[in-house]
């Protein structure tokens, strides 16, 4: 017996170890990152077209961030890390960056990503001849200037809070072009997706786009991260069906689904238990947008303006958009309550978001008093038109809702469906609307809002400043705001701004628009960072 | 006969010119404009007017008309609007997809109309007949979309993805792209669900037309002559029956390819697939003019010109027609 027990235990401790070893081994190999593979991505709308700086939508831009490169990217707590700019230094004053470059950076075409790249690029967006939606965000800038190949200094007019935030993840942000490239094929080689005319400097290379059916892009062998990316080829492929996308997913089809239609998220969970389904603060504004004037003339897009019939009268504004919205009941309604009911234009997703729904909150009585004073009721009935898109079901389901509310406070709500097209014509070019309902773009900042950075009516407005306010102080707000450099102090201005367009309802926010993002289980490394950042170069392939 | 077919022929020309015209100006009537979605976040007014002019959506709807008949005529099919690819590369991409789908969809429409028919002709009033009359009742019933997502569901997901949801893998040598799936078995298996579901209603319609054919022609004197002559049933009902009550049915199908066309968008929306009909769709959508004008040049001249094939096909199956 005494002999036995020392070898049974000395049996039972190898099993043991070598049970340890296996799972360790076992553990260490599922964290190895692989090399190789196809990531399958499913996209839900089509690319508009492959030229990264005047080319809208987030299909193109979450190709612009695989293709391209920048000078910093943004991580999902709000720090900047290096792109191609391996160190960067802001002047005390806010006015001059200097950013180093790496010297291991290349273009897809072999040229080196350098300074005189950097300065070509920034120098293309600003040139209004290119048409670029990212030139607003460089008016700061007065000058680019190549110090040496590796070092390029930018300096600013003023100071500019958010100028890293805007290279990182306003849209695509700063997308370097390759300067031979860019002289030697045209634009429309770009936006067609010419493969040598797209020359990035990104973690793939790509190798071809047919609208309609699939893009292709491979791993780029000199991307100037040693090791990355990990698969081989990323394809993306459009479905516009959110059944058979789920389908496709469900059968294996497809690894990554890159913006998910939040009304089949809870199937998608029921459907698929191990999918990992990614989402994080709202950081779109879902909104009953009201239109404050209408051109006195009228004819579209006039500077003479004269208030909207309606909703020219703040009093109204505020009962409708204020008081008579139940943002709850929406939110139950619409999104199954997975959505945050909102007053605010920033997000809780948002930097510097301020909850402001205090100074909105659902009071039908309150509403309806104000109507009256305005002079509305059962012998002078409110009637207004209430315009949606067909581009997403959900803002159906809230023009209705809102269309009940409304009911409730004796006005009548006429429901406009048309398609998106015909959306944007009515709302970009100052087109007889009085409420619409929509979500638009993703804010990383307030300041990222380009919507109504030039809001008053001139030479300069915005067309998307699609409610035509007249109020200069919203432009001062903007400027004090982005040019503040105190953190305490930028803070207390946002809250400021913030109850200021609430109180005017200059902006009306109903709630958040949730952002999902669907990935297989034997996808590894993908880092969520909702719209603003979407990289698959640290993306593995775990099968 | 030569005489006929060229007369034809030349009818084509201004019965696909004047379905251009009407879809010219049905687009150009209803709101929306190109220009918003071609300039995107940078709109601003001044540039939209000029991109009306580089693209002549300023000068009025004939000239623009006539404008793109002048290059048509040319051999240029003009370029999208949107990404400045030309029109006909786009659309001989797009072409193999949507006329494998059309021509499968037909073939399985006829595999289970013919016999079904023929079955309820000649079991008149018997279950077999009322089977067949029944289920076709159904097939027409049934809207293309949701017999697709019943079959995505059953076919994708329940029976643990026997076939593929959506995507498209060409059949070996017809690859227009750089990368494609290429593979007959793989082409099979992505064609096989669209197909059905586009073929299931033209085949209930196509049964019953057929069935009340056979049952007019199965009572008529050469028949039962032909049975009186000691001719085997198989052959009466082939030859003699079938082949002469098919004519109302071939009509029928050259007609119904219009609606495969229509269908085909449907369809390939649902199951992602790269033809003819999901580029028409977009195209719409978007306003982009140019290749709306392709897409409805290329459906047009498919239908008429199917239909002058179902025309002649009339002499083979009855030839006391003929064509001078």
């Amino acid at each position: 017996m005494r002999s036995t027990r020392p070898a049974l235990g000395l049996g039972l401790g190898s099993i043991a170890l070598l049970a340890l070893t296996f799972l360790l081994t076992d553990l260490s190999a599922a964290q190895t990152p692989k090399r190789g593979g196809t990531l399958r991505v499913s996209y839900g709308n089509e690319i508009a077209h492959l030229d990264f700086h005047t080319a809208g939508g987030y299909e193109m831009m979450w190709v612009a961030m695989n293709v391209g490169c920048g000078l910093v990217n943004i991580t999902p707590d709000g720090k900047f890390v290096g792109d191609v700019a391996e160190s960067w230094q802001m002047s005390p004053d806010g006015l001059l960056y200097t950013f180093k470059l790496r010297k291991n950076a290349l273009f897809h075409d072999g040229t080196q990503v350098d300074a005189a790249a950097v300065k070509f690029s920034i120098d293309r967006l600003m040139d209004p001849e290119t048409k670029s939606g990212m030139r607003p965000f460089y008016a700061p800038v007065h000058s680019v200037e190549v110090i040496d190949p590796h070092t390029v200094q930018i300096r600013l007019k003023h100071p500019y809070a958010f100028f890293l935030h805007m290279l990182a993840g306003y849209r695509t942000g700063l997308v370097i072009y390759n300067p031979v490239a860019t002289q030697k094929y045209t634009l429309q080689d770009r936006q067609q997706g010419k493969p040598e005319a797209v020359s990035g400097c990104g973690p793939f290379r790509l190798v071809e786009w047919v609208k309609g059916s699939h893009l292709v892009m491979d791993r780029f062998d000199k991307y100037f991260v040693p090791g990355l990316p990990y698969v081989d080829r990323v394809m993306i492929r459009v479905i516009k069906d959110p059944v058979t996308e789920m389908a496709a997913f469900k059968a294996g089809e497809i690894d990554f689904i890159a913006s998910f239609s939040p009304e089949h998220v809870d199937t998608m969970k029921a459907q698929n238990p191990r999918a990992r389904i990614m989402t994080g603060k709202e950081t779109t504004p879902m909104m009953a947008a009201m239109k404050v004037t209408v051109p006195k003339d009228g004819i579209p897009m006039s500077v003479e303006r004269a208030p909207h019939p309606i909703f020219g009268d703040l009093r109204v504004r505020k009962a409708i958009g204020c008081y008579g919205i139940d943002r709850k009941e929406i939110v139950k309604i619409a999104f199954k309550g997975q959505a945050t009911p909102w007053v605010g234009m920033a997000l809780p997703g948002t930097l510097e978001s301020v909850n402001v729904n205090h100074l909105c909150p659902y009071d039908p009585a309150k509403a309806k008093a104000i109507l009256a004073e305005v002079g509305y009721g059962p012998s002078k009935p409110l009637t207004f038109e209430l315009l949606t898109n067909t581009e997403k079901s959900v803002f159906s389901v809230i023009t209705t809702v809102i269309k009940e509310q409304m009911a409730r406070i004796g006005v009548t709500a006429n429901i406009r469906l048309v398609d998106k097209v015909s959306w944007l014509n009515s709302t970009l070019q100052d087109g007889p609307w009085d409420m619409y309902v929509e979500d638009l773009l993703s804010l990383l900042t307030i300041d990222s809002n380009g919507y109504l950075s030039t809001a008053y009516v001139s030479k300069n407005s915005s067309a998307w400043s699609h409610p035509r306010h007249t109020d200069t102080k919203v432009d001062d707000y903007y400027a004090r705001y982005a040019r503040e450099m105190d953190a305490g102090k930028r803070k207390a201005l946002a809250k400021e701004f913030l109850e200021y367009m609430a109180d005017k309802m200059y902006w009306n926010t109903i709630s958040g628009s949730p952002f999902y993002m669907v990935a297989q289980p034997w996808v590894k490394g993908y880092v969520y960072n909702a719209e603003f950042e979407v990289h698959w170069d640290n993306v593995w392939l775990d099968k | 006969m030569r005489v006929y077919i060229l007369r034809r022929l030349v009818q084509i020309v201004p019965t696909v010119l004047g379905i251009t015209f009407v879809v010219f100006l049905m687009m150009r009537s209803i709101p929306g404009d190109p220009v918003v979605a071609l300039l995107g976040d940078s709109y601003t007014q001044e540039d939209a007017v000029k991109a009306r002019e580089v693209y002549g959506l300023n000068q009025p709807i004939l000239v623009q008309y006539l404008i793109w008949l002048g290059k048509l005529l040319q051999g240029d099919w003009g370029a999208s609007i949107l990404t400045g690819r030309p029109v006909l590369q786009d659309v001989l991409v797009r072409l193999p997809v949507t006329l494998e789908l059309i021509v499968l969809s037909m073939g399985v429409a006829l595999v289970i109309a013919i016999p079904a028919a023929i079955i309820g002709a000649l079991r008149q009033n018997t279950w077999a007949d009322y089977t067949a009359t029944t289920v076709a009742m159904i097939g027409v019933s049934i809207p293309e979309f949701f017999l697709g997502v019943l079959l995505l569901l059953a076919f994708s997901i329940g029976l643990g993805g026997v076939l593929p949801s959506s995507g498209w893998v060409y059949l070996p040598g017809t690859c227009p792209m750089m990368v494609c799936g290429v593979s007959l078995w793989g082409n099979m298996q992505h064609v096989l669900m669209p197909a059905f579901a586009l073929g299931v209603g033209r085949a209930a319609i196509l049964t019953r037309l057929l069935r009340a054919s056979m049952l007019e022609v199965i009572r008529t004197e050469y028949v039962t002559t032909a049975r009186a002559k000691g001719v085997t049933e198989l052959k009466v009902v082939l030859k003699h029956a079938l082949k002469n009550a098919l004519i109302p049915t071939v009509t029928v199908m050259g007609l119904q390819v219009g609606f495969l066309i229509g269908g085909a968008i449907v369809v390939e929306t649902l199951f992602a697939m790269p033809g003819l009909g999901t580029f028409g769709i977009d195209a719409i959508i978007a306003r982009d003019y140019q290749q709306v004008q392709g897409f409805a040049l290329l459906t047009a001249f498919a239908f008429v010109v199917i239909n002058l094939v179902v025309d002649l096909s009339y002499t083979f199956l009855d030839p006391r027609i003929r064509y001078g």
